[in-house]
C-alpha cells in the first residue's frame, strides 16, 4: 500500500519536472491578446511646484575638497580665484643626532621644496603660469580676499611656468630645481618647486610656519584647482641646525597644510527670490512638489522629467561646467533639510547657457510613489559643492511663465482580473 | 475503508500541492487568451484516448455521476499530460510546451447502493504568455516597445459527487461543484528607449464560483446504455487584492451519449455536449462538442481510438473557433487488475481568426484500486 502511494506521488512529481515554455507572439490589439492593455499617460504639471527657495552656505571654501585658482576677465569685473595655505613649522630647536636626544637650534634653511598638486586644469589653456606668494601665517579659515590683498602684491617669492616645465628634457629644469610629474591616469601634475633661502625663510620666532597664496594666468582660461589633504600641499625643508657651534645639515620628515583654502572675488551674489544652485559657498535649492495622488497612489512611474529655466546665463570659469543634483530630503526642515542620499538625479551646467536645463528624476519620484510618507522635496545643488565658482540661477515658482515645471510618464494600473 | 479513502485522498491531494501545478488545465491556447480562459476536459485518459466519447459512461472521468454507481470498490485516478503545440498566424510558427495535470479524484462505494467521490478538474486553463512589439507617439517621438503580459494559472472545478443505482438498468447521479483558483498574472513593458523605465505590474487573481451538476445512465438493452447530463454553474469572480475585479456568468450545460458494447471485447460509443458559453458576455459563443471512440480488446490492455470535433467558446470575431481531435491509447492492468496505468496520444488542430494551433499531447493515467 504504502509502495503504492509512494509510486503516485512519484509520478506525479517525475512529469511536474518537465520544462515549460509558454511565450508566444501576439498581435495585439487582437483576437489573441489579453483584452487589457498596459496604458501610458504623459502629463505635465505646471503648477505641481510651489514654496521653493534657496540657501547658500552649506560648504565654505576652507571646507572645499579643492583649493580653486583663476583668473577670468569678464565683461564687468574679474573672476580672481587664490589658493591660500599654512604649513606649520616643527619649532626653534631640531635633534642633531638620530641616536641621543640632543638637540640643538635651528639656524635657518638652506633651502626647501614644496610640493603640489594641480588636479584639474583645462589641456586647452597655454601659458600657464604661478605666481607663489608668502602670506602671513596669521591666515585662517576666515581670511578674505582683501585680507591679503597686501601680501599678494609685494611679496612675490616664485614664478613658474607649467608649459614651460612640461616642455623641459625629463620635465626638470635644471636651472631653478623645479619639476613636474604627470599623472596621465587620475589627470593630475604633481609639481615640485625648489625654494631658496629667500623664498623659504625658516623663522624660528614663528616656529618655522610658513604661509603661501598661488595667483595664476594664462593666455586665455586660467582656471585649474589644487588638492587638498591626500594631495595637499606639503612642503620638505632642509635645515641648517647649530650643534656645539658647528653648523650641520639636517632633513626633517615632511610636512603638511593644515590650512588650505582660497580667496577670491568678486564674492557670490545674495541669494533672492531665483533657485541658486552652485557657487562658493555652495548654494543649494528647495522645490516643493504637490505629487498628485492619482499618480501617486494607483500607477507606476516610468519617467519624470525636471524642467528649470535660467533666470541669468549660468556664470563661471568658462571651462569648468559642473554638474548639479536633484535629491529628496528625508524631512522637510527648509535650509536644513537632511539630504537623502541613497538616490539622486544629475545634469551638466555649461557655463553662459542659457538653455532650459532637464533633470531626469524618475528614481525620486518612485521612491515617493512607494513611500507616501516620504516627504515630497527635491534638493538642487551642486554635486561637488565649493569645487567649482559655477552658479545657475533658475526661475522660482513665482515666475509663472517661466516656472519650474514635472513632466510626468506613467503607467496605469493593469486592470488584471478583467476578461 | 474510511482509513483507505482518507489515505488516498491525502495523497492526490498533498501530490498537486508539491507540484505546485496541480490546478492547472490539460491544455493552453491562445484561443483562450480573450475571455475566461480555455475550458477544461472532464475526462479520464482513456476517455480522451477515445476522443471523449466515453466519458458519460467512464466513472472515473468528473464528466458525470451516474458512472459511478458502478465503480464497485474504492478507486483512485490521477492524469498527466504534456502538450507540445505549435502555433502558427500570420506566417509565424512558435512551439511551445506545457505540462498539465487535468484530473485527479478519488470514489468508492459507502453504502450497498451509494458511491461518492471527490476530486478535481480543471475548470477553466488560464495560463498564457504573449509577447509582442509595438509602438507609439510618447514625448513627440516615436517610442517603440516590448509588451509581454502572463497568466499563470487556473480556475479548478472541485467536485462532490453522490451517484447510485435506483434500478438494475437506472442509475443517477449528483454534484456540487466549487470552482477555485487563482492566476498570477504580470504585464511588462520594455521601450527601447532607455530613459523609460521598464514596466512591470503583478497582481494574483482569485476566482471563484459554485455549480450543481445531475446526470443519468440507462440500460436499454443488455450491451447498449444512455447517458445524459446537465450542469448549472452560478458565475465566476475574479478578485484582485480582495477587491472584485469581474463577476462573469458562467454556461448552463448539457450532454448525453450513448455506448453499444456488441461482445466483451469490442465497446462503441459517441457523445455530444452544449455549453451556454454566450453567457460570459461580448465575444464568447456558445458551443457543441460531438466525440466518438471505440475500445477493443480485453480490459487488461485495450486498444482505444476517437476523434472529436467541437468549437472554442471565446473570440473577437463572428464565429467560434473549431477545434478537431484524433486520439488513440491503450492501457495495461498489474497486479490482478489494482493498478491500471493508461498511455494516450492526442492529435489536436484549432482554428479560428487567422491562427492554427496544432497540438500533440502525450497522455498518462494511473489508477489504483487499493
Amino acid at each position: 500500500m504504502t509502495r503504492r502511494r509512494l509510486a503516485l506521488v512519484g509520478a506525479v512529481l517525475l512529469v511536474a519536472a518537465c520544462v515549460e515554455r509558454l511565450t508566444a507572439p501576439g498581435h495585439c490589439p487582437g483576437d489573441f491578446c489579453p483584452s487589457g492593455q498596459i496604458t501610458v499617460v504623459d502629463t505635465l504639471l505646471t503648477t505641481a511646484i510651489n514654496r521653493d527657495s534657496s540657501y547658500r552656505g552649506y560648504v565654505l571654501a576652507h571646507q572645499s575638497a579643492l583649493m580653486l585658482a583663476a583668473h577670468l576677465p569678464g565683461a564687468t569685473d574679474t573672476l580672481d580665484g587664490r589658493p591660500i595655505f599654512r604649513i606649520n613649522g616643527i619649532g626653534s630647536h631640531f635633534s642633531i643626532s638620530t641616536v641621543d636626544t640632543s638637540r640643538g637650534p635651528i639656524l635657518g634653511a638652506d633651502s626647501a621644496r614644496l610640493q603640489l598638486y594641480i588636479v584639474r586644469r583645462d589641456t586647452a589653456t597655454h601659458n600657464l603660469r604661478l605666481q607663489l606668494y608668502r602670506l602671513p601665517i596669521t591666515i585662517d579659515s576666515s581670511t578674505t580676499f582683501a585680507d591679503v590683498t597686501g601680501p599678494f602684491t609685494d611679496s612675490l617669492v616664485r614664478n613658474i611656468n607649467i608649459d614651460t616645465l612640461l616642455a623641459q628634457p625629463g620635465r626638470k629644469d635644471t636651472v631653478t630645481g623645479d619639476s613636474v610629474v604627470v599623472d596621465t591616469v587620475n589627470h593630475r601634475l604633481l609639481l615640485s618647486l625648489k625654494l631658496d633661502t629667500t623664498a623659504a625663510r625658516y623663522v624660528g620666532t614663528d616656529s618655522g610656519s610658513v604661509a603661501y597664496g598661488i595667483r595664476i594666468a594664462a593666455d586665455t582660461l586660467a582656471s585649474i584647482a589644487f588638492g587638498k589633504g591626500t594631495f595637499g600641499p606639503v612642503l620638505q625643508w632642509y635645515l641648517r641646525v647649530d650643534s656645539l657651534g658647528m653648523p650641520v645639515a639636517r632633513k626633517p620628515g615632511t610636512l603638511g597644510a593644515p590650512l588650505a583654502s582660497f580667496v577670491f572675488a568678486p564674492p557670490a551674489a545674495p541669494v533672492d527670490s531665483t533657485l541658486a544652485v552652485g557657487g562658493v559657498p555652495s548654494a543649494r535649492s528647495l522645490l516643493r512638489v504637490a505629487f498628485p495622488k492619482a499618480i501617486r497612489d494607483s500607477s507606476q512611474v516610468i519617467r519624470a522629467t525636471l524642467f528649470l529655466v535660467p533666470a541669468v546665463a549660468a556664470r563661471g570659469a568658462p571651462a569648468d561646467s559642473f554638474v548639479i543634483e536633484a535629491r529628496t530630503v528625508f524631512a522637510d526642515f527648509g535650509g536644513k533639510s537632511p539630504v537623502d542620499l541613497r538616490l539622486g538625479d544629475t545634469t551638466i551646467i555649461h557655463i553662459g547657457s542659457t538653455d532650459t536645463v532637464k533633470i531626469e528624476v524618475t528614481n525620486l519620484l518612485q521612491v515617493w510613489a512607494a513611500d507616501s510618507t516620504h516627504p515630497t522635496v527635491l534638493v538642487l545643488r551642486p554635486e561637488s559643492e565649493a569645487q567649482f565658482f559655477g552658479e545657475i540661477r533658475f526661475y522660482p515658482s513665482v515666475a509663472a511663465a517661466f516656472r519650474p515645471t514635472l513632466q510626468v510618464t506613467f503607467v496605469r494600473r493593469f486592470p488584471f482580473g478583467v476578461p | 475503508m474510511t482509513h483507505r479513502i482518507g489515505g488516498i485522498i491525502a495523497v492526490l491531494l498533498v501530490a498537486p500541492a508539491l507540484t505546485g501545478r496541480a490546478m492547472a488545465a490539460a491544455q493552453d491556447s491562445q484561443f483562450g487568451i480573450r475571455g475566461l480562459g480555455t475550458p477544461g476536459r472532464w475526462e479520464s485518459v482513456r476517455s480522451r484516448s477515445t476522443g471523449g466519447a466515453f466519458a458519460p459512461f467512464d466513472p472515473l472521468s468528473p464528466l458525470m455521476e451516474a458512472p459511478l454507481a458502478d465503480i464497485g470498490q474504492l478507486t483512485a485516478t490521477a492524469a498527466g499530460g504534456t502538450s507540445h503545440r505549435d502555433v502558427q498566424e500570420g506566417g509565424t510558427t512558435t512551439a511551445l510546451r506545457t505540462t498539465r495535470f487535468p484530473v485527479m479524484g478519488v470514489a468508492g462505494p459507502v453504502a450497498p447502493r451509494l458511491t461518492v467521490a471527490a476530486g478535481f478538474t480543471t475548470y477553466l486553463d488560464k495560463s498564457w504568455d504573449v509577447s509582442f512589439r509595438d509602438s507609439f507617439l510618447l514625448r513627440g517621438v516615436m517610442q517603440r516597445y516590448t509588451d509581454e503580459i502572463t497568466s499563470d494559472g487556473s480556475v479548478a472545478d472541485v467536485r462532490l459527487a453522490v451517484a447510485g443505482r435506483v434500478s438494475r438498468r437506472i442509475a443517477i447521479g449528483v454534484g456540487l461543484h466549487v470552482l477555485a483558483g487563482s492566476t498570477r498574472n504580470t504585464a511588462q513593458r520594455r521601450f527601447d528607449d532607455s530613459t523609460f523605465n521598464p514596466v512591470q505590474q503583478s497582481a494574483e487573481v482569485r476566482y471563484d464560483g459554485l455549480g450543481v451538476s445531475g446526470s443519468v445512465l440507462i440500460g436499454l438493452a443488455p450491451g447498449l446504455s444512455l447517458s445524459g447530463w446537465a450542469r448549472s454553474d452560478t458565475r465566476l469572480r475574479a478578485k484582485v487584492a480582495d477587491t472584485t475585479s469581474a463577476v462573469t456568468d458562467l454556461p448552463t450545460m448539457v450532454g448525453g451519449g450513448l455506448l453499444f458494447a456488441p461482445s466483451p471485447s469490442v465497446r462503441f460509443a459517441a457523445s455530444t455536449a452544449w455549453r451556454s458559453w454566450s453567457r460570459a458576455g461580448a465575444g464568447a459563443f456558445d458551443t457543441w462538442t460531438w466525440s466518438a471512440g471505440a475500445e477493443f480488446g480485453s480490459r487488461r490492455m485495450p486498444i482505444r481510438l476517437g476523434a472529436r470535433r467541437g468549437q472554442m467558446p471565446f473570440s473577437l470575431g463572428t464565429e467560434a473557433p473549431t477545434e478537431t481531435a484524433a486520439s488513440l491509447g491503450t492501457g495495461r492492468a498489474f497486479a490482478q487488475g489494482r493498478a491500471l496505468i493508461d498511455l494516450g496520444l492526442e492529435r489536436l488542430e484549432r482554428r479560428g481568426g487567422g491562427l492554427t494551433e496544432r497540438v500533440w499531447t502525450v497522455l498518462v493515467g494511473l489508477t489504483v484500486r487499493p
